[in-house]
């Protein structure tokens, strides 16, 4: 469509659509010679195009969802958002116009603002999403607390109250799911659902000036085919509904009763046409094929409906080989997301995307080749090519009723606020070269001033998304960068770092074991918007509390630009939980996450204001929902070791000055006091369960490093395992062997180190080791010890060996004794833990006896560490 | 919405229990007041009010932890504003159900019961609850009342099993005890309010009522529609028997009607009907069903009488009744439904009733102005009241204008029939498939229609039989051959849905359709008879034997043009197999035919089968004697 010739001028400029999700739908009408226009703020605005100056301008009290004009009537009624409707006289006399409320926005034209006095609400209803006029009947579509509900009411005329007449009649749509919301007060809805009127060719609807621009006038055929024999018989108008989830459907209006009087079956009133799967923005009609001579008015051959994201449907009547009526339906993908949408005459369909207003051509597809059809009236064309008018943004549309042979006019409000008057000259024929005239001229230049203008509003916008494009590149390439950086150093400290700490602390009124989590980046890049650190605390617990295995918790904490060099700490809550129970080990895995969403999505979203208002929690379908980037730091285990507490090694003197009530609070939740439940009653009654383990010395040593500092082996053990304790520092400068503490659950539990001699083993002598000896009343609290001195030791000796240190001369007959023993024992403790599985309860409590005597023999002789 | 409470403000030596409980009783009382307010924004707003400051309260209430003294009055306030909200939106919802559990998790908080909430449906948590109160009496009251407001929700969602399982907790009775919802309702007793508790609503006691009332109804409903009718008189009379509102009781009254009327009792149904009628400004349904019973008991003048009372009820505009703010007995009875046996359908439909009835029972005159009344209603735009066409009840619009053709050819006014045939065919005729039409040339070269709705050619037939009227016999009989052509193009066993019309599936039935045809050639046949052309009679009236082997009137036309014809060795022929026929006949000739077809062929009837017959007989038979 080269030989689009068009002219855009700038009538006058409001303050732009209200951004954000909350908007209103903006809107333009033009009935007659005044133009009616709202923003989606609270304003609505008559403009007068002949003396180009705003007539008036009224403030209602919330945004306007939708207006019509009565032109009849010289009424204009208004939704509010979550008001209802209401009814303005437009007779001048009638307004009550108070000039000292004059004020004006954003340097608009002078015009007195005229406040909506709250008595011409002509239907109040919270629920209220759209209306429509149809002759004089108001129809309204509401939110439901399940459903979408029509009701038709009695057009109300201003100055009328028509708030005792209730709707005469009603009928509720298909079940939807109501948004995410708080409960009890409904959300205002991301997309308003659209309303269309369409009638039988022969019905007085016609005549009617009282008709909404809305209204179309369907052709005989596409209307008996769409909505039945008996809306023909009726001669029924038909209200067509666009739904936001992406539902098409129609109530034909004579059947509507009210539902005191009989049910309203939506069954039997309400057909879905078709589900368009996306919000519908547009519903229309359009002529698609000439107007044959003999016919006067041309109605409307083909129903369209536009859906936010480009799908559209049409709809024709077309005759099969066996002459039968049947539908020809087509989908189309225009590309999005659509703004706004008009239907034009000769089969254009004009709609606005935020980069530029496209036109199609249903009656041609706008490919020349679907010129040449075979047969005169052919069906849709296959294909859509949109051209583009190379105006941008427009969110409101109206085409102009006068419009001649070739050539059409628009109005469009554009995101910024502006009017615009767009002609355009459909026809394919240039025009011939004109003979320059002084007034030509003055209008040539006019038209070029008023290019310019568009164009520099296109291209500020289009810079937008540039540069918007350009950040999100810069931030791929640092998480690229970063990426690499940290899967390449396998070995050696990483550039970007995660040491996890524990400590416990007062938290109200309980003791809490946290985990610091301290994220260091030492790399020369920086973590940018996006980045996350994902810290998961997974309970890899014991065998007997399987059934928790699942419960792993995700903490996700935005990093907010970290620089090189720069450190984010972070501190977890471990436990214990609600439940009381803190159980050890725990493991927290730290990792780094980039959310490509957020980097990338608005870049790819397209680019203006309206991403706010109409993107908003609608992500392009690039990008998956979780997609991502994830680089693991470290993980950390959190054993008993580290959660034990020394109550009794903590300084003394540090405390004394305290307040006296602390001090005696703190006396009576102290260990020493009674805790209460059947541990308790085990570690009063019960001897401690006690479980030992032996390292050489000469291993230990070696893989401490002691130097003869002069401190013991002993002391210098223990500080080794109670490392990542944070009491570490009360046991080095006391220079304890032997601790006394407490287990997260406040039984007690003793670490007791010292060196003995290993005689049987070796031949050449006695064997210097050393005895790390846990006691515990609790038995799993023991346990819980036993493993992690264990697993310290498993891991020391692992070490060691790689440095191979060559072992003592060993009698390997005992060696071999003891594990011949422990065989023995492993095969019971099977045989036992089946047995287990299979037996009634009594037996059961006596196997379980002998399973704790059978561990109790393995652990002693307690294992050796050589 | 955010609600302050003056915490030890200007009032001294108040409590904030006091405080909370005067609040509570304050918007109780402002609702009530509402209630009896005439102005409907007025009230709705004040109502609204009411609810969004008991919201408030309960906000604050359950801000801070749950307390056994404080509890009594949070679970109040909870029952308070789910009545408001539920009389207000006149339904119940899901945020409901999730204030009422939320109200007994905090029951289950104060005795340090809440464990995992996962595992737990609503029917575990009652029983914790109601164990848990065992301890606290105090709660009981509180409790009771908001185990009725649980108990509307199931009955109104249909979760019977839960209900009845709550019941026998709340009773204190053992499981696999009694499993009779009536009887589990009847021996529930809440216990009665104190003076001094705080305000509510609607009371425990009087929601008992209410569930009673609205459960006997339900179940009767229930075995009305399965068919156990003693069981249903029986839960009607509970029904009734318990306080109800008027309209309520019109609708219990009816149902006891039509159990009596089905059980056999039409006295007695009356008798019941008429109290219904004395109820209360809703009469539709009782009418309704009182034509039924003159129906039953043969009593056309009454049924008829009945069904224009209904029409003349109908079409005043119903007074919408204001709902109270109290869980009433209509917000717990199902949604009206069109297949119930106690719905009376709208004003078109009850008009076509009437009109078909008069149609059918011969009182043509009426039955004319009936139909002619139902269209006018049907069509005309201005009218104020909008209805719906009876569509739903399996007829469609082409037969409202076919049978109201019918019924104006039956009363003499062929003229009037002619107009509404046109209009018919003038409404639907860019519907009809584009074909090779002797006036019209289309561009398109088609063949055949399948799908070519009977509708179009039983117009065509009887607007043939209104040119019959009017003494036209040249344009009767192009309008017959008209009927004819289509008829025949249409295949018998092609059930495709045509296009548009989404109840001819009903219409295309092979018998209509082979009686259609038969009833085009005949009438056609009696055209050719009548200007003396037997020999194009005889060819239609074999055809038409031919085409519906099952209708005696063709052979009968047929015996008699032979006759006529002096072809007496076909004659006899034809007159064996017609005497061996009609036994045959006699007993299955109970078609379902639509009510125009059937109108239609009573004029092509041949006068006194009988007399014929035997007159055949002895005319037939004495040259065989020679």
């Amino acid at each position: 469509m080269a030989g689009l010739v068009r002219r855009v001028h700038y009538l006058a400029g409001f303050s732009g659509p209200a951004a954000g999700p909350a908007a209103g739908r903006p809107r333009v009408l033009r009935p007659g010679a005044e133009i009616f226009l709202s923003t989606g703020r609270e304003l609505v605005h008559v403009y007068d195009p002949e003396g180009r100056q705003l007539t008036a301008v009224y403030r209602l009290p919330a945004q306007v969802w939708h207006l019509e004009v009565l032109a009849l009537r010289r009424a204009l009624l208004v939704l509010c958002a979550r008001r209802g409707v209401y009814c303005l006289s437009l007779d001048p006399a009638r307004r009550s116009v108070s000039p000292s409320d004059g004020d004006h926005e954003d340097g608009e034209l002078l015009s007195p603002v005229i406040p909506v006095d709250p008595d011409t609400c002509v239907l109040a209803d919270a629920t209220l999403c759209a209306f429509t006029v149809l002759d004089d009947k108001l129809i309204t579509l509401a939110q439901g607390p399940a459903q979408w509900k029509v009701q038709l009411f009695e057009c109300p005329c201003p100055g009328q109250d028509p708030r005792a007449k209730g709707p005469i009649g009603e009928v509720e749509l298909s079940t939807y799911t109501p948004p995410e919301g708080s409960p009890g007060k409904p959300r205002a809805p991301h997309f308003l659902p659209v309303l269309c009127c369409v009638s039988p060719p022969g019905s007085r609807a016609l005549h009617s000036h009282l008709q909404g621009p809305r209204g179309f006038m369907l052709e005989g055929a596409l209307f008996g085919l769409l909505f039945g024999v008996d809306a023909c018989l009726l001669e029924s108008p038909v209200i067509l509904c666009g739904l936001p989830d992406g539902q098409f459907c129609c109530v034909i209006l004579k059947t509507l009763v009210t539902s005191r009087l009989a049910p309203g079956d939506p069954k039997a009133l309400v057909k879905i046409l078709h589900h368009l799967e996306e919000p519908v923005i547009f519903i229309g009609a359009l002529r698609t094929e000439p107007v044959a001579e003999d016919l006067e008015d041309a109605h409307s051959d083909c129903l369209v409906a536009l859906g936010h994201r480009g799908r559209t449907l049409a709809i024709k009547a077309s005759w099969d080989e066996a002459g039968n009526l049947v539908p020809e339906l087509r989908e189309y993908c225009l590309p999005g997301p659509l703004l706004c949408a008009a239907c034009g005459g000769d089969g254009r369909v004009y709609h606005s995307t935020p980069s530029s207003l496209c036109v199609v051509d249903l009656a041609r597809g706008g490919a020349p080749w679907d010129a040449e059809q075979p047969d005169g009236p052919a069906g849709l064309p296959s294909l859509l090519c949109p051209a583009s008018l190379n105006v941008c943004s427009a969110v409101a549309l109206a085409v102009s009723p006068r419009v001649s042979e070739g050539h059409a006019e628009l109005l469009a409000l554009s995101a910024k606020g502006r009017l615009m008057s767009c002609s355009l000259d459909l026809g394919s024929k240039t025009p011939g070269p004109t003979r320059v005239t002084a007034a030509n001229s003055g209008r040539k230049i006019k038209d070029l001033l008023c290019g310019i203008g568009t164009v520099s509003e296109r291209v500020s916008s289009l810079k937008k998304a540039v540069d918007q494009r350009n950040r999100a590149l810069t931030c791929l390439n640092e998480a690229m960068n970063l990426s690499c950086a940290l899967l390449s150093s396998r070995e050696g400290p990483r550039p970007i770092s995660c040491t996890v700490t524990t400590a416990w602390c007062r938290q109200e009124l309980q003791d809490v074991l946290t985990a610091t989590c301290l994220l260091e980046n030492s790399s020369s890049f920086t973590l940018a918007r996006g980045w996350a650190l994902c810290l998961q605390v997974l309970p890899s617990s014991p065998a007997a509390h399987l059934d928790s295995a699942g419960s792993a918790v995700t903490y996700t904490v935005p990093v907010d630009q970290l620089g090189p060099g720069g450190r984010r700490e972070v501190t977890l809550l471990l436990g214990p939980g609600e439940d009381g129970v803190l159980s050890l080990p725990l493991t927290v895995s730290c990792a780094l996450f980039l959310s490509l969403r957020e980097v990338v999505g608005g870049a790819l979203a397209p680019s203006d204001s309206f991403k706010d208002s109409s993107l908003d929690g609608c992500p392009p379908d690039v990008l998956p929902e979780q997609g991502g980037i994830c680089l693991p730091l470290s993980e950390h285990t959190v054993d008993m070791l580290q959660g034990l507490r020394f109550p009794g090694l903590a300084a003394p003197p540090a405390q004394a000055p305290g307040d006296p009530v602390d001090t005696f609070l703190e006396s009576c939740r102290r260990p020493g006091g009674e805790p209460a439940g059947p541990e308790s009653l085990r570690a009063k009654y019960l001897p401690p369960s006690v479980a030992a383990i032996r390292v050489s010395a000469e291993l230990l040593r070696a893989a401490l490093g002691d130097s003869g500092s002069g401190v013991s082996l002993c002391c210098t053990t223990l500080q080794w395992l109670l490392a990542e304790n944070a009491t570490v520092h009360v046991v080095r400068a006391q220079a304890l062997s032997s601790v006394e503490g407490l287990a997260p659950d406040g039984t007690g539990l003793r670490l007791d180190v010292r060196e003995v001699a290993v005689t049987d083993l070796c031949p050449a002598g006695p064997i210097p080791a050393v005895e790390v000896q846990v006691e515990s009343p609790s038995l799993a609290n023991m346990c819980r010890a036993h493993h992690a001195v264990v697993g310290r030791m498993q891991r020391m000796v692992m070490e060691q060996a790689a440095r191979d240190s060559s072992p003592p001369d060993l009698r390997m007959q005992y060696l071999h004794q003891i594990q011949a023993n422990h065989e023995t024992l492993l095969r019971e403790v099977q045989a036992l833990r089946d047995r287990l599985c299979t037996e009634d309860e009594a037996s059961s409590c006596a196997t379980a006896q002998r399973l704790l005597q059978v561990y109790q023999q393995l652990r002693s002789p307690s294992l050796l560490l050589l | 919405m955010s609600h302050q409470i003056p915490l030890g403000s200007s009032v001294p030596q108040v409590n904030c229990l006091d405080l909370w409980r005067e609040k509570n009783d304050q918007l109780v009382r402002q609702a009530k007041v509402a209630q009896d307010l005439d102005l409907s924004l007025r009230r709705q707003q004040l109502a609204q009010d009411a609810l969004e400051g008991l919201r408030g309260l309960l906000h604050s209430l359950q801000g801070l932890s749950a307390s056994v003294l404080v509890l009594p009055l949070e679970l109040t306030v909870i029952c308070n504003f789910t009545t408001l909200k539920a009389s207000l939106a006149q339904r119940f919802t899901e945020d409901q159900a999730q204030d009422i559990q939320w109200g007994l998790e905090r029951v289950l908080e104060t005795q340090k019961q809440l464990g995992p909430r996962l595992d737990r449906g609503f029917r575990g948590l009652w029983n914790s609850v109601l164990h848990a109160s065992a301890v606290l009496p105090q709660l009981l009251p509180a409790l009771h009342h908001l185990a009725g407001l649980q108990a509307a929700l199931w009955l109104s969602t249909d979760h019977l099993g839960d209900l009845t399982l709550l019941l026998q907790t709340l009773n204190g009775s053992q499981s696999g005890a009694s499993e009779d919802l009536l009887l589990l309702l009847k021996s529930w007793s809440p216990p009665a309010k104190e003076s001094d508790d705080p305000l509510t609503l609607q009371d425990a006691q009087g929601l008992r009522n209410v569930l009673l009332t609205a459960f006997a109804y339900r179940q009767g409903l229930q075995e009305l529609i399965t068919g156990s009718l003693p069981r249903a008189l029986s839960s009607f009379h509970e029904a009734a028997s318990g306080l109800c509102p008027r309209p309520v009781l019109v609708q219990v009254y009816t149902a006891l009607g039509t159990c009596l009327r089905k059980m056999g009792n039409p006295q007695r149904a009356l008798l019941y009907l008429v109290a219904a009628l004395k109820g209360g400004s809703i009469c539709g349904p009782p009418l309704l069903e009182a034509s039924r019973v003159y129906r039953q008991l043969g009593n056309t003048a009454a049924e008829l009488e009945s069904l224009e009372l209904l029409v003349e009820a109908l079409s005043i505009p119903p007074t919408s009744e204001v709902p109270h703010f109290l869980i009433e007995v209509e917000l717990l009875l199902p949604q009206p439904d069109p297949a119930s046996p106690l719905h009376c359908g709208t004003l078109s439909q009850v008009r076509h009733l009437l009109a078909s009835r008069c149609l059918q029972m011969g009182r043509t005159e009426y039955a004319a102005e009936h139909y002619l009344d139902l269209l006018a209603l049907l069509l005309d735009g201005s009218e104020p009241k909008l209805s719906p066409p009876p569509c739903s009840s399996g007829l469609c619009m082409p037969e409202i204008f076919l049978e109201a053709a019918a019924a104006l050819i039956q009363t003499g006014r062929a003229q009037d029939a002619l107009t509404v045939c046109e209009e018919l065919l003038r409404r639907t005729s860019s519907l009809l498939p584009k074909m090779p039409l002797p006036w019209k040339n289309a561009s398109k070269g088609t063949k055949e229609s399948p799908h070519y709705p009977l509708w179009v050619s039983a117009t065509y037939l009887l607007q043939g039989h209104a040119w019959v009227q009017l003494g036209v016999p040249k344009q009767a009989i192009s309008e017959f051959s008209r009927c004819l052509e289509l008829l025949f193009r249409v295949t018998p066993k092609d059930k495709e849905q045509g296009p548009a019309s989404n109840c001819e599936q009903g219409c295309t039935s092979d018998e209509t359709l082979q009686q259609l045809r038969a009833a085009a050639l005949i009438s056609r046949g009696l055209e050719w008879v009548a200007s003396g052309q037997d020999t194009k009679a005889l060819q239609d009236f074999l055809l038409s034997v031919q085409v519906c082997l099952g209708n005696g009137d063709a052979s009968f036309h047929l015996l008699q043009t032979l006759r006529r014809l002096d072809r007496r060795d076909e004659a006899t022929a034809l007159w064996r197999r017609l005497e061996a026929q009609t036994k045959l006949l006699q007993e299955n000739a109970t078609w379902s035919l639509p009510l125009y077809l059937e109108t239609c062929l009573s004029w092509i009837h041949p006068p006194d089968r009988e007399t014929l017959l035997e007159e055949y007989r002895t005319f037939l038979l004495e040259p065989c004697d020679l």
